[in-house]
């Protein structure tokens, strides 16, 4: 909203000076944003909230003025004028499209050049210049904030006004030339051939008023906010009518605003008026509300001492009818315009903002402890977190919503998936299902600006046919990072993502976690696992598949995910009696050493299983040492290496007594497990 | 068996010169001091001795073993500081090689805002919530005093689901438009006195550019009680603003319109760029942060487009109806609410211009924080 001071000073003796008077405006809640030059003008250019529509023109907010600096101001003077009982033909037909209609009918109108003064004022707002009916409009709008439209009145067919939906097919080229459909969405006004203007929003091209005008029609009315904000919106245009109307113009000014304009007209086109009509289909945004403001609420509420005839003024001075002051109590009316004042506290804050927020008393509250513990959701992810970037891997955050087809390209196709039912683009078309794409995407563009080893994680949502869930989502890719002291430079495999979950894992649960064969097609087979935490499926860990990576434009082929589900371990978290403190034990250990050739169908797990089994209490722990798969090995096996470690926690173990448990375990390794001692 | 104390004691000292290292001192340790050392052969020996010479004997062995243990700990020194001075200059790193790291993860600067802005709310006293992100209309309009038509629950400014709303027939779920319907829930299940903040990811149909983003980060805070009043928001919010932008920023609260609160306020710091200027002091190291005409005139401050003034949250007293439509008695509840952008503060407090980088996660943005 542009206001023009030099306008504004008409209605209100200002006093100070423009940057004064910006900041006070902008803290009473009307933000000057910019303070312009336009020629010899000052014009602010202000921000005004949805629930002001009555600081929409200048007279609004020359009352505004006047309260904020406490200076007394005028309203435009309306001469008392014969109305000609001659009505206009105005039938309202959607009576709840449109509440109001002032029609004026004025004849023999000259159409020329609008008078400088008037000019000048809308060229100072960058208005553009039509001629003397259109400009008056135009200015009336402005000053009063009451939008307004001329017709002419001899291109009207049967000279008449019908406020109708339109109907299907129906079509209207508007003023700036565009051919617009209209639907029965669309509130139009209408003569007898058809629509003639966009209800509020934008008139006709054929019924404008041009210079060979001879007669013309004065549209004032009310039109339904939501209705006006829905056409502005499916048609795409935004006029300085449109946005007054779908805030909700000043039902009073509906009249007076046209009065304003009439005289003008008359005054400036030399016209005849020879014909009025006011339709008035609804009454009852008369009937506002009468507000019990409680003398102590002022203070109690805002902890300020304002006196009571400061509130008086204050309230008056924006049009609030006091009704009656009683001991504790002041009876009063808001104004019509103020839609947003419905009870006790609204008018707490009018007298709060017009004295000014920051004159108020500044305290800090009591904040209580209570019972209620932080979201344990909170803890928990902080803990995660913590441990990721103790490993090493970076946070990312992405977004929620994907496209659909990310999910074929990833080969999770599984999912039902929730949609957007209004997503702007494909991209944002469902709520994920799985952190996979996102985290992939995320690869791509990394890799693509030549970042190739990446460990990345993230903790978000995933949205599911039964409701969201927070998931943890951990891709990797690329190499080690290099540390200059050794060549050796080892490219990340299943093992690494292995040992990143498990340390994670291991943080916030105590409960056995097992990694089992397993098949999802977005991974390869045999690098492809779900994670167990207590028997219970947490998630699945492997190597991206080929296929998927090829999808996302993925060149290098050692990728790796896991996507843990946070809330099912979380249900682990926090169960601290299962773990327990160890005494540390003081005597020694012995270590020793075993390499197996062992036939490929055994796992590291079988053979660790026989140990312990037959460790007889002084075995303490299995250590994996390497892994060998090549010539030296015989075929269909691979070699194996690992330690044993031998301790008992209350003495020295004797030489021959781990001897004895160590040869027996080594014999069952070859006798169970048919290992070949190496 | 009888022992010459004094001509052992100059068999040792004599020996013990010759140690040149420390290998040899252990050597020497266990001839004399170990199991089957002299020391332990004398004590094995007093047994055989005539008792009256035992007690003599006795204290003669004692004063040469700790005689021995002397001379071992002495010659250790002296051996080591020996050996310190010829290693010393042979081994001469370049300590201007970089160090080596474990490579630490770095967390992403909007998780890292959060904590910040959480971790001072927790300091007063508040309490971390969080709600879900698919909600009803309810949750997200109705109990926040949002009429039934207003704008924001149009279809171009919330983003619907294909699930129908449980409490509303006809309707579907949506994304939230802002994390305030998390306070509906924690109001709806705990009583007064209520202190809490609620951090999360909301959602708004909004064309993606350099400051809008569809999807983005907010964090809500609620205070309920008897007795809070205007002064206190004002107190609260004071505190919070310099604990984060330090404690040489200027504040104003100037008045807004929110429908949840009443009054409402948002609030402004002065610009930490031109200090409340709104023009920017010609220093090379500020110079980047200038708008410049084409013509090379300077425009003032880009950040706060000389104003001064930077928005960083909007707040309020919660309004009467949210507290009935959370379920407590009419007139009984007073409190302060107040909702800040994480972008927006992240984008301020690090100079960021775009709100894509946030999520497209370059490694060398992630690395930078």
């Amino acid at each position: 909203m542009k206001l023009s001071l030099t306008w504004l000073k008409d209605y209100v003796a200002v006093g100070v000076s423009p940057e004064k008077l910006a900041h006070k405006l902008t803290m009473a809640g009307l933000e000057v944003e910019k303070i312009l030059t336009v020629g010899a003008e000052t014009v602010f250019e202000l921000e005004i909230t949805p629930n002001r529509p009555d600081c929409l023109s200048v007279l609004g907010l020359a009352r505004e003025v006047s309260a904020v600096l406490n200076v007394s101001r005028k309203v435009p003077r309306l001469p008392k004028r014969l109305f000609p009982s001659a009505p206009c033909n105005i039938r309202i037909l959607d009576r709840k499209g449109c509440l109001r209609y002032v029609g004026t009918l004025i004849r023999n109108v000259r159409i020329g050049q609008a008078p400088e003064w008037i000019k000048k004022r809308l060229v100072s707002l960058e208005m553009r210049s039509i001629n003397n009916a259109v400009d008056i409009t135009n200015f009336c709008l402005m000053e009063t904030g009451q939008p307004l439209h001329v017709f002419d009145y001899d291109k009207l067919e049967g000279g008449k006004i019908v406020v109708r939906r339109a109907s299907a097919g129906e079509t209207l080229v508007t003023i700036d030339g565009i051919e617009r459909k209209l639907d029965s969405s669309i509130l139009v006004i209408a003569d007898n051939k058809g629509p003639v203007a966009i209800a509020g929003v934008m008139g006709g091209k054929d019924t404008q008023v041009t210079e060979n005008t001879k007669n013309i029609l004065l549209e004032s009315a009310y039109f339904d906010p939501t209705l006006i904000r829905q056409m502005a919106r499916a048609l795409g245009i935004s006029s300085e009518s449109s946005y007054r109307f779908e805030r909700g113009v000043d039902y009073d000014m509906v009249k007076s605003g046209a009065q304003r304009a009439i005289g003008l007209l008359l005054d400036c086109t030399s016209g005849r008026l020879a014909g009025y009509s006011d339709e008035v289909v609804a009454h009852q945004r008369l009937a506002g509300p009468v507000i019990n403001l409680q003398k102590d609420r002022v203070r109690r509420f805002l902890g300020a001492d304002i006196p009571v005839p400061r509130c008086r003024r204050i309230l008056q001075s924006l049009g609030f009818d006091i009704k009656a002051s009683k001991k504790d109590i002041l009876k009063v009316k808001p104004p019509v315009f103020r839609e947003d004042i419905q009870e006790e506290m609204d008018v707490v804050e009018e007298i709060a903002r017009v004295n000014g927020y920051d004159d108020l008393p500044v305290s800090l509250p009591v904040v209580k402890v209570t019972s209620l513990a932080a979201d344990v959701r909170w803890k928990f992810r902080q803990t995660i977190r913590a441990s990721l970037l103790a490993q090493g891997v970076n946070e990312v955050i992405t977004y929620s919503l994907i496209n659909e087809k990310d999910l074929a390209r990833t080969k999770q196709t599984q999912f039902q998936v929730i949609k957007i039912q209004n997503p702007l683009a494909s991209d944002q078309g469902i709520l994920r299902p799985s952190l996979l794409p996102s985290l992939l995407s995320v690869a791509a563009f990394n890799i693509n600006r030549g970042q190739k080893n990446l460990k990345l994680f993230e903790t978000g949502r995933i949205y599911l046919s039964d409701g969201e869930k927070e998931a943890l989502g951990i891709l990797i890719t690329g190499r080690h990072e290099a540390d200059w002291r050794e060549n050796r430079k080892y490219a990340f495999d299943f093992y690494d993502m292995k040992g990143i979950a498990t340390q994670v894992i291991a943080r916030v649960c105590a409960k056995d976690l097992n990694m089992e064969n397993d098949s999802h097609p977005f991974f390869t087979a045999g690098q492809d696992v779900s994670v167990v935490v207590n028997g219970t499926p947490l998630g699945s860990l492997g190597k991206v598949a080929d296929e998927v990576l090829v999808n996302w434009d993925i060149k290098q082929r050692n990728v790796f995910f896991v996507q843990i589900d946070l809330e099912a371990l979380r249900s682990f978290y926090g169960v601290f009696d299962e773990k327990r403190y160890r005494s540390l034990v003081e005597y020694p250990a012995i270590v020793r050493d075993v390499s197996l050739a062992v036939n490929k169908g055994i796992c590291f797990k079988e053979v660790s299983a026989v140990a312990l089994r037959l460790g007889g209490g002084i075995l303490d722990s299995v250590k994996f040492v390497e892994e060998y798969r090549g010539d030296k090995i015989p075929l269909g096996r691979r070699g194996i290496v690992f330690s044993l470690c031998y301790r008992a926690h209350d003495r020295t173990l004797r030489e021959e007594e781990v001897n004895n448990t160590h040869e027996q375990i080594v014999r069952a390794f070859v006798v169970e497990l048919g290992a070949i001692r190496r | 068996m009888s022992w010459n104390f004094q001509e052992i004691q100059e068999t040792i000292e004599k020996e013990a010169s010759q140690v040149a290292n420390l290998k040899d001192l252990e050597t020497f340790r266990i001839k004399y001091l170990g199991r089957k050392g002299l020391v332990q052969e004398i004590f094995a020996s007093l047994s055989s001795l005539p008792h009256m010479e035992r007690p003599l004997v006795g204290k003669s062995v004692n004063t040469l073993r700790s005689n021995i243990t002397t001379i071992v700990e002495d010659k250790k020194k002296a051996i080591r500081d020996r050996c310190a001075g010829i290693a010393a200059p042979l081994e001469e790193l370049d300590v201007t090689i970089p160090g080596v790291t474990m490579g630490v993860g770095h967390q992403h600067v909007l998780t890292q805002t959060i904590d910040a802005i959480c971790s001072i709310f927790e300091g007063l006293g508040f309490v971390v919530q969080e709600g879900p992100e698919i909600e009803t209309e309810f949750n997200n309009f109705t109990a926040l005093n949002i009429p039934v038509d207003h704008p924001s629950r149009d279809s171009f400014d919330t983003f619907y689901i294909d699930s129908p709303d449980p409490q509303r027939k006809g309707r579907y779920q949506l994304m939230r438009s802002h994390t305030s319907p998390a306070q509906i829930r924690v109001m709806q299940n705990n009583a007064p006195p209520l202190a809490v903040v609620v951090p999360g990811r909301v959602y708004r149909p909004d064309s993606v550019d350099a400051s809008h983003s569809f999807m983005f980060h907010q964090i809500e805070g609620l205070l309920v009680d008897v007795d809070i009043r205007f002064s206190d928001l004002k107190g609260l919010l004071t505190v919070f603003c310099q604990r984060f932008f330090g404690k040489k920023i200027k504040m104003r609260f100037r008045p807004h319109f929110f429908p949840f609160t009443e009054p409402s306020a948002e609030v402004d710091i002065s610009c930490y760029i031109c200090g409340g200027n709104g023009w920017v002091a010609p220093s090379s190291s500020v110079l980047s942060s200038m708008n410049t005409s084409l013509t090379g005139e300077p425009q003032g401050c880009s950040v706060c487009r000389r104003k001064g003034w930077l928005e960083i949250m909007g707040c309020g007293m919660v309004h009467p109806r949210v507290f009935t439509a959370a379920g407590y008695p009419k007139g009984k509840y007073v409190g302060l609410a107040f909702g800040l952008g994480v972008e927006r503060i992240a984008m301020l407090k690090y100079g960021i211009n775009d709100i894509r980088i946030f999520f497209e996660n370059d490694v060398r943005f992630l690395e930078q924080f």
